[in-house]
Formats: structure tokens, sequence, C-alpha cells
């Protein structure tokens, strides 16, 4: 296990703060930068920095909802839902985790990220958003108001089982590579599923939470989480988040879109390398 | 779709949201001042051993922070009557024991 210096505290704070700052960007839960990060750059083992990770997710996750709670973003009925599934597939990750070969988990991992990030692009001006405010947004659809437009953006949800089969599958990476999981499901809310950009960021924001705790605790277990440095990458993250979050809402839609589908392209590459080593 | 029970949902799902942003503004604030704390105190190099305890303290209510905040949705949803997410809620409970269960089982193994 690392020692934990001052100056290795310092730097973990930063990248926590710059992933924390992306992740609340993004809605991804800053994971998918920390992992590298802390395995590639600082050379954590990999069930090291997947666990520092998650305990970051958790906080992000967290704090980022606590914001939000009360704005109707977060979809709640859907998440709840949802997270039978993440958690379901994040318990199980932590079993096939001992099965698979990381390198083939690797490229599945690239591979697939790169196709999400294809659909965001091919997807950018669509925004699935229904402008009559009295159309019934069914049990698990949502209404919130959206200031860029002044409006109430109201929404239905559409084919559920391919978000459940998405939530299980995310769940199930989010465990094995210690991030949310979001880097899957918002895009495929957003662009399968009918829900707005914003309410599935929130909302997948929302589950993260969840799903990375049946993660992480199974990896406090097999005592692969360093207090000091997650701590370290907690306050960092927490700090990141919240000046992401104060961006996040002058940002456009159609710049985070590319901005993470930019994201995804980096994660996908550096993703597939690793795995053929 | 009845205006009357619309508006009863939108409130129940209002009340949710306020108790649920409650319980994780909570859980984020108490284990990010244990984290602090116990940073600041294991990078002094001195009480090693109260260090220690207040990053566990930190770490444990952070992991319980998302447990605590389904458990409430588990019981706002049955004091409601809503069974369906009081079942899914409470599926998600079930699933978070059960990765408790599995990391006492490694932790036994190793």
């Amino acid at each position: 296990m690392p020692v934990v210096t001052a100056s290795l505290a310092l730097i973990i704070f930063l990248a926590g703060t710059v992933a924390g700052g992306l992740g609340a960007l993004l809605g991804l839960g800053g994971g998918v930068f920390l992992v590298p990060f802390l395995n590639l750059v600082l050379g954590f083992p990999f069930g090291v920095a997947a666990a520092i990770s998650l305990t970051t997710v958790i906080a992000t996750s967290s704090s980022v909802s606590a914001a939000r709670a009360g704005k109707q973003l977060i979809n709640m009925k859907l998440g709840m839902l949802l997270e039978v599934a993440t958690a379901g597939g994040s318990l199980l990750g932590g079993v096939t985790a001992q099965m698979i070969a990381q390198g083939t988990l690797q490229k599945l991992f690239g591979i697939l990220s790169a196709i999400v990030a294809m659909i965001m692009l091919t997807r950018i001006t669509r925004r699935n958003v229904i402008l009559d405010p009295n159309i019934d947004p069914g049990v698990l659809g949502g209404r919130y108001h959206e200031d860029e437009s002044g409006g109430t953006v109201t929404y239905r949800v559409r084919r559920l089982p391919v978000a459940i089969v998405a939530s299980f599958f995310a769940g199930n990476v989010s465990s094995l590579l210690g991030i949310g999981g979001g880097f899957i499901k918002v895009p495929v809310l957003n662009a399968w599923c009918g829900i707005p950009l914003r309410a599935a960021a929130a909302t997948s924001a929302f589950m993260i939470g969840v799903t990375a705790t049946a993660g992480a605790v199974i990896y406090y277990g097999h005592g692969q989480l360093p207090a000091a440095l997650a701590a370290t990458a907690v306050l960092g993250v927490q700090l990141g988040s919240w000046a992401g979050m104060r961006f996040g809402a002058s940002a456009s839609v159609k710049w985070l879109k590319i901005l993470m589908a930019a994201v995804l392209f980096i994660i996908s590459v550096m993703m597939f390398s690793r795995g053929l080593r | 779709m009845n205006r009357a029970t619309d508006t009863a949902a939108e409130g129940a799902a209002r009340r949710l949201e306020t108790v649920v942003g409650g319980v994780l503004r909570a859980g984020v604030m108490l284990s990010s001042v244990c984290l602090a704390i116990g940073l600041l105190l294991s990078l002094s190099g001195s009480a090693a051993s109260a260090a220690a305890l207040v990053l566990q303290i930190g770490i444990l209510v952070l992991l319980a922070t998302p447990v605590a905040r389904v458990l409430v949705s588990t019981v706002q949803y049955i004091s409601e009557r809503d069974w369906p997410f009081a079942s899914l809620t409470l599926i998600v409970l079930v699933e978070l024991l059960a990765s408790v269960v599995a990391a006492l089982i490694f932790n036994k193994k190793l």
C-alpha cells in the first residue's frame, strides 16, 4: 500500500478536484478519470484505484443529488426501479471479476464506450422533449422546469427493458472497473429511452451512489481501501463537483453532449490499448 | 388521469425528494468532516490510532449514506402504501445487504 505523504495527498486531492469537476459537468461521477490516473499515472494496483474511485463516486452522487433534490430533475421512481438492476449487476461484478481476464474486459469496455460515443454524436440535435406540458408523463416519466428555455419539460419513458439491461450492465462494469457507470446509462437513457439529457444525467448520478456502494463494500472487505488516500480523493472530488455544478448550470446541452463524446473516445482508446498488453 | 390523484402523487414525490435530499446532505457532511479531521491528524503525524479511527468512521458513514437513502425511501413508500415501489426499494436493500455478506465472506477467506 502506498505511503501517505503530504505531497501524495496534494496530488490526489488535485486529481480528485479535476475528476469531480468533469464528473459533475457530465453526470459521469468522476471515476472514469480517477481510475486511469491512480492506476496508470500513480501506479496503484488496479483494485486499490477502483476502490478509491468508488468511494469518490459515492460522495459525488450523494452531494450532487442532495443539491438537486427538490428540483424534480432527478427521476426518483425510474432511478429506484433501475437501481434493482444496477445493484444486482454490481454484486455480480464482484464475482465475475474473478473469472474473466482483465484484458478481455478492458477491450470489451473500449469497444462499448466508442459505440456509445458515436451514438451521442449522431443524436446531438435530438432532444426527445415533449413540449406540451399537459401531456401525461405516466408512472415513470417526469416533468421539470428548464431555466434555459424557461419552459416546462415533460417526458415519458420509452423502451424500459433497454434501460433495465443497460443499468444491469452499467452496475456490472462499475463494480469491475471502479467507475460509476453513468457513461453507459446516460447515453442509453437519453438516446433510446426518451429522457432529456439533464434528467438522464441527474437520475444516473442519483443511482450511482447505490451502485458504487455495492461494489465498494466488497473492496473494503478485501482490505483494498486505504482510508487516508480515499479521504484525500473524496475531499478533492467534493470540491471539484461543487465547482462543476456551478458551471454546469450555464453549460448548454449541446456542449455537454460533445464533451461527453470526446471523453468517451479517449477512455475507449486507453482501455483498449491497456487490454492488449 | 384524475387531477386529484395526480396532485397527491406529485406531493408525495416532492416530500420524498426533500427527505432523501436531507439524508444525503447529512451523510456527506458528516463523512466529509470525519475524513478531513482524520486526514489532518494523520498528516500531522500525532495521534495515529485516533486518526485511523476517525478515517474509518468517515469511510463507513460514506458507505452507509446511500443505504440510508434507500431505507428512508422504503419507509416512505410503505407509509404511502405504494407497494410496487416499496418492494423495489426493499429488493435494493437486500442486494446491498448481500454485498456486505459477500465482503464478510471474502474477508474471512483472505
